[in-house]
């Protein structure tokens, strides 16, 4: 009878106790657990993924349009003169807003983050900031260049360098450290506005990042990836 | 019997559990300490159960007085800003490692008992 009754009791216990162990379970497993939070985290990188893909199949579908566009435009513009002479002036155009990759003699410069820690305590001093290319990028349009890149973005009228917490942007593009900037103009005038004393390349040394200039007598400048549109812009009669 | 008795009551409380509603994530906290304060509670009672002391009061007020003592404990560790709760966990973990330490030696002490009284039957 006594054995019965202990049995009953632990029964009950136990009973009880699987119950709240459930219903705790239930509750942690759909509360955000580190388990979900990376399961959910996982699933957020995937669909980055696919948009990504997503987006590089509609960027080589448009760039064939473009082709296309360009083929059917030379078709029709083989047997007409005037046809001709504004196909002409609508390349040079594209070629002057930074539609079309461009080649040419120019400099490129390299800006690289510290690699080594040196004396100085200040961490930020040791890297390349949105300043820095913004002072580079004006000091190569007033020496005369004619098409500027940094990291593969175009620098055309609408870009904007900017500093995003920890990243820089480019026309909304994030890059980052080593910066490549290409600019195509005059390689000795270019050289000369880099190199000479006191210029940004020198302040950026001094800091102990990295600052190299090269002369080049070919240099490619990728076209702007981005479109250009305008919704305000009206001409004034 | 008391086997029968604990592994029935598991099955029936996971099936009827799997069921119930679930509570808010705020007093989960509350519902787990009082977890290992049950453990703790049905250990002891499997242990005074071998040692045949059980005494049906002293189980059930510990179980359900445990219970509520820890989850107060816990609230008034929040209230406090100090973790009680885990003083609670090391003692209920700890007594919980003693009980199962006793039934373990209890069951191979008995079957080792065992053993020996065949091997004497055999000679």
């Amino acid at each position: 009878m006594k054995k019965k009754q202990i049995a009953i009791t632990l029964g009950i216990m136990c009973f009880l106790l699987t119950i709240a162990i459930c219903v705790q379970i239930r509750t942690m497993s759909s509360a955000n657990s580190t388990v979900s939070k990376t399961l959910s985290d996982n699933g957020l990188r995937d669909e980055v993924l696919k948009m990504k893909e997503k987006y590089d199949t509609t960027y080589k579908d448009l760039e064939n349009a473009q082709k296309e566009l360009e083929k059917v435009r030379q078709e029709a513009t083989q047997n007409d003169s005037t046809a001709e002479a504004k196909e002409q002036e609508l390349k040079e155009n594209n070629m002057i807003l930074g539609n079309t990759n461009v080649t040419g003699e120019g400099v490129e410069i390299i800006l690289q983050d510290a690699t080594s820690t040196n004396n100085s305590f200040n961490l930020s001093d040791q890297l390349i900031h949105y300043g820095d290319i913004q002072w580079v990028v004006n000091e190569l349009k007033n020496a005369g260049a004619e098409a500027i890149e940094v990291n593969g973005q175009r620098i055309v009228n609408t870009s904007a360098i900017t500093c995003e917490g920890n990243i820089i942007k480019i026309n909304g593009e994030r890059i980052g450290s080593p910066f490549i900037i290409k600019a195509i103009g005059s390689k000795s005038l270019l050289y000369g506005a880099l190199e000479r004393a006191g210029s940004i390349l020198d302040v950026i040394r001094d800091y102990g990042n990295t600052a190299k200039v090269t002369k080049k007598d070919s240099i490619t400048v990728s076209k702007y990836s981005g479109v250009i549109s305008y919704e305000y812009l009206k001409e004034n009669k | 019997m008391i086997l029968i008795a604990i592994i029935l009551g598991c099955v029936i409380g996971a099936l009827i559990g799997i069921n119930l509603p679930m509570i808010s994530y705020t007093y989960s906290g509350y519902l787990a300490i009082a977890i290992i304060a049950a453990l703790d509670s049905v250990f002891g009672g499997i242990t005074s159960t071998l040692k045949k002391n059980f005494d049906l009061k002293i189980f059930v007020s510990g179980f359900f007085g445990n219970a509520i003592l820890a989850m107060l404990l816990t609230y008034l560790g929040q209230k406090l800003n100090v973790d009680i709760y885990l003083a609670a966990i090391v003692v209920f973990v700890g007594r919980m490692f003693n009980n199962l330490g006793i039934i373990r030696r209890y069951y191979i002490e008995k079957w080792s008992f065992n053993k020996e009284k065949k091997e004497e039957k055999e000679n």
